[in-house]
């Protein structure tokens, strides 16, 4: 999802460093790194800390440390917004969603918001049980009503359908009527399943053996009792089931599978020599008497004692599996003219208007190949879902069980412990005659080389006060090389304290600023170099001045063509996006945590009001605007 | 705020609401914002668009009668909700029983509709954004820290549950916004940020 300008991003570190090391980052700045190929030397160049260090460059070049480059192919998966990111307190390091776990902590239908249990999520195939339904057309929600509406207090007891308020379908268009306006889901079960059966898993099994027994005694024998025999009068169960296919074919694939799947493992049962081979209970279906007896050959050096015997008796006679022979166990005889019967009817009829589409098929049964086939499909559940740090297993997330609830028993995201960082091109009024930037810079049209003040608000959530380093690349990394100067690396940010302590302390003064800074509003106030632009009770804002580089290519390309003919080798990132100016800002944070009990040293007597100094360092990119081809 | 309202575009009301001159507020007697509400320009509020009590209901239900008697509530606002411009809320409505009546509408607090959407939900959560050009249709149900897409068209009867973003025509869930979504300051939490600055330039 692309944001409008101007965006802040957070660089999760788990690209770099997959095992997240606190101890790491303290050294990191003295730990070679590798450095990629493609990286200009400009771009390696890092402003650390001090302010007056942008001008001298070269000097530099020998730090090791990486710059952070937003047009990697990599930065990609290492960008977040902000608000996605969470924080491990043990790992002491930002995490997003892959270096975290899931555990599904409850399902629910994400029309009616009720909890599916855990133990009926399966049997009803991951779908709503109740009224939920979806077009099959076009996957709008279903509602329930009367076909005809019943002017008066009169009970209505007219029949319901189900009809899309997007593109007005409505059962009807597949024939379906339903008597009661509640259950629709067996209702449509029994409607779908001509056998009136409840066709989902479980419950289908023995649905489909009761309707067998019922139709045809004959074929319950042949399935359960003798799979051998009927195997080898092959033709004589051949003609049976061709008998019965007419009146009894299973309509549904559900109830099909649902057969096949029982008689499968009926057979299973049957032919395989150890009731208790582990192919044949564990697994649903198992592998026909050949594979069966080569597994249990190979397995049988395990099993010595009781199978050897029975492996023997068996290579003599080997029980052998047959296959589904009539309709009652699941066989579907092809017809031989429906294709010819589809191609009449496309041929016919309705034409590419009666056919169904791709997206409408892929949630339909295999068979459905029209409009009028296409039955509502229940809604698919949704999960509520605990997270877990992958590194340490400690629950960063936990929702609240109940669907409606959007509470969290646990929840820690990033922004309670880093600075939130909001960007605003900052607007001077017109009356400061020093600065040069335009009232408010459109930031979709930036002019190349035409200095550009932002202001980069980091707002502390901690209670505790924090001090940030902030260090960016004196020119952005990429073709399009924009200079970037932060005024005003370094500086403090107040504790996130209680709002009424605040309140009642100095009602007088409700941003309570550096004297000098309050001095300073009202009057003109411009960017200056080692002061921040503006403070108050947990957040602190600096100005970064931005240089537009020029767009390779363009007219105002002109100043630098030698740089640039010299980097075009070495700058091989491809050149969609080069207009957008991203600054990669690295910073750095330190604050003194009260230490928790499980890190407190155990030799020492710990104070309970022990300080723990603890820094936190990563990479964030700002999303200033588009630089425009011409000045 | 000291009265220099006579020349600006908002109206500022007692609490707090800021509402643009050129905004179309119909029966504004069945509304209630609850305060610090942004209207812009040509947002159309429909309130005259209440429900008639059972007793007026057969009569037209196409022309309602006024009825001076307790003014039934059309639309409701919560706090430092925005409503961009051209934006339009209409209560929604269903026919029932052979009466087409109206039902309110309930949106709730810090909840951004952007410009041009029409939003005829039943009611809408707190912390909903409705991106610009998207369309809530009636009788659903937007709850709390959902996000519905620009252009997005959220069918009739739709429930978009919370922390999901919706997006498409019709509307289908797409995604799920991150936990930290509506704190205040980030996205889905800039609602004061956004009223502060209204009427400034």
């Amino acid at each position: 999802m692309s944001r409008p300008f101007p965006y802040t991003y957070v660089s999760c570190p788990c690209a770099d460093t997959p095992v997240p090391d606190p101890a790491r980052k303290r050294r990191s700045r003295e730990s070679p790194q590798k450095q990629t190929p493609e990286r200009t030397e400009a771009a390696k160049e890092v402003d650390i800390p001090k302010p007056q260090q942008t001008d001298d460059e070269n000097g530099q070049t020998d730090d090791e440390e990486q710059t952070f480059d937003p047009r990697s192919p990599r930065s990609n998966f290492s960008l977040y917004p902000p608000e996605q990111l969470l924080y491990c307190e043990d790992c002491h390091q930002i995490k997003c969603s892959r270096c975290i776990t899931e555990e599904i902590v409850s399902w629910y239908c994400p029309n009616c918001l009720f909890e599916t249990p855990s133990s009926m999520v399966k049997t009803d195939g991951n779908r709503c049980g109740r009224n939920c339904f979806n077009c099959p057309s076009c996957t709008a929600p279903l509602a329930v009503s009367t076909i005809e509406n019943v002017t008066g207090n009169g009970a209505q007891q007219g029949p319901w359908v189900l009809s899309c308020g997007y593109c007005m379908w409505t059962t009807l268009d597949i024939g379906i009527k339903f008597d009661k306006p509640t259950n629709i889901r067996n209702q449509l079960q029994k409607m779908t399943d001509a056998t009136a059966q409840p066709a989902f898993d479980t419950r289908s099994r023995q649905g489909s053996r009761a309707f067998g027994d019922l139709k045809s005694p004959l074929s319950t024998l042949t399935s359960v009792a003798d799979g051998q025999a009927a195997a080898r009068d092959g033709g004589e169960g051949q003609s049976a089931s061709n008998e019965d296919t007419p009146e009894n074919t299973l309509s549904n694939t559900d109830s099909r599978f649902a057969a096949l799947k029982s008689f499968y493992r009926t057979q299973i049962s049957e032919t395989s020599n150890s009731p208790n081979d582990p192919m044949g209970s564990d697994f649903g279906f198992s592998s026909p008497g050949a594979l069966n007896r080569l597994m249990s050959l190979y397995a049988s050096s395990s099993r010595l004692s009781g199978l050897y015997g029975g492996n023997k008796k068996s290579k003599s006679k080997p029980p052998v599996m047959r296959e589904a022979l009539n309709a009652s166990e699941g066989l579907r005889i092809a017809p031989e003219d429906e294709e010819n019967a589809v191609i009449e009817r496309l041929a016919s009829e309705g034409g590419w208007d009666s056919v169904a589409s791709i997206e409408q098929r892929s949630q339909q049964s295999p068979e459905v190949r029209f409009v009028d086939e296409l039955l509502p499909l229940p809604v698919l559940l949704r999960t509520k879902r605990a997270k877990r740090c992958k590194s340490c297993k400690h629950i960063l997330v936990k929702p609240e069980t109940k669907p409606q609830s959007t509470r969290f028993r646990i929840r820690l995201i990033a922004l309670s412990y880093i600075p939130l960082p909001t960007l605003r091109p900052l607007t001077l009024p017109s009356s400061s005659s020093s600065a040069p930037s335009t009232p408010s810079p459109d930031l979709n049209a930036l002019s190349p080389l035409r200095p550009v003040h932002v202001l980069l608000t980091l707002k502390n959530h901690m209670f505790d006060p924090v001090r940030i380093t902030l260090a960016t690349p004196s020119v952005t990394p990429g073709r399009v090389a924009s200079k970037v100067t932060v005024l005003c690396p370094q500086f403090d940010i107040g504790a996130n304290s209680d709002v009424w302590d605040e309140a009642l302390q100095g009602a007088s003064a409700p941003i309570t600023g550096d004297p000098r800074l309050t001095g300073l509003r009202g009057h003109e106030k411009t960017p200056e170099a080692g002061k921040v632009w503006d403070k108050g009770r947990n957040w602190t804002t600096v100005v970064l001045e931005v240089i537009p580089g020029t767009l390779p290519g363009s007219e105002a390309d002109t100043s630098n063509i030698g740089n640039e003919s010299g980097d075009d080798k070495a700058v091989s990132g491809s050149t969609q996006d080069q207009d957008v100016l991203e600054i990669p800002v690295f910073v750095h944070m330190e604050w003194d945590a009260e230490a928790q009990l499980e890190q407190q040293n155990v030799g020492k007597a710990s104070k309970p009001d022990d300080l723990v100094a603890r820094e936190l360092a990563y990479w964030m990119v700002l999303g200033v605007g588009k630089i425009q081809a011409s000045l | 705020m000291p009265p220099k309202a006579a020349k600006s575009e908002y109206i500022e009301t007692d609490t707090g609401n800021k509402i643009s001159r050129r905004s179309q507020i119909h029966g504004t007697q069945h509304i209630i914002l609850g305060g610090k509400t942004v209207i812009q320009a040509e947002a159309v509020i429909r309130g005259d668009l209440y429900r008639i009590p059972s007793t007026a209901a057969s009569t037209d239900p196409n022309n309602p009668p006024q009825q001076p008697n307790t003014p039934s509530v059309a639309i409701t606002v919560g706090r430092y909700s925005y409503i961009s411009k051209s934006a339009i809320l209409r209560p929604p409505s269903r026919l029932h029983r052979g009466v087409h009546s109206y039902y309110p509408l309930k949106i709730g607090d810090h909840v951004f509709v952007g410009e041009s959407a029409v939003v005829e939900a039943a009611s809408m959560g707190n912390h909903v954004h409705v991106g610009a050009g998207a369309t809530v249709g009636s009788m659903a149900i937007v709850k709390d820290f959902s996000v519905v897409l620009e252009g997005a068209a959220v069918p009739p009867g739709m429930v978009v549950p919370s922390w999901c973003v919706v997006g498409g025509r019709p509307a289908r869930i797409v995604g799920e916004v991150g936990e930290g979504y509506g704190v205040e300051g980030a996205e889905g939490g800039l609602a004061r940020e956004r009223y502060r600055v209204v009427g400034k330039s």
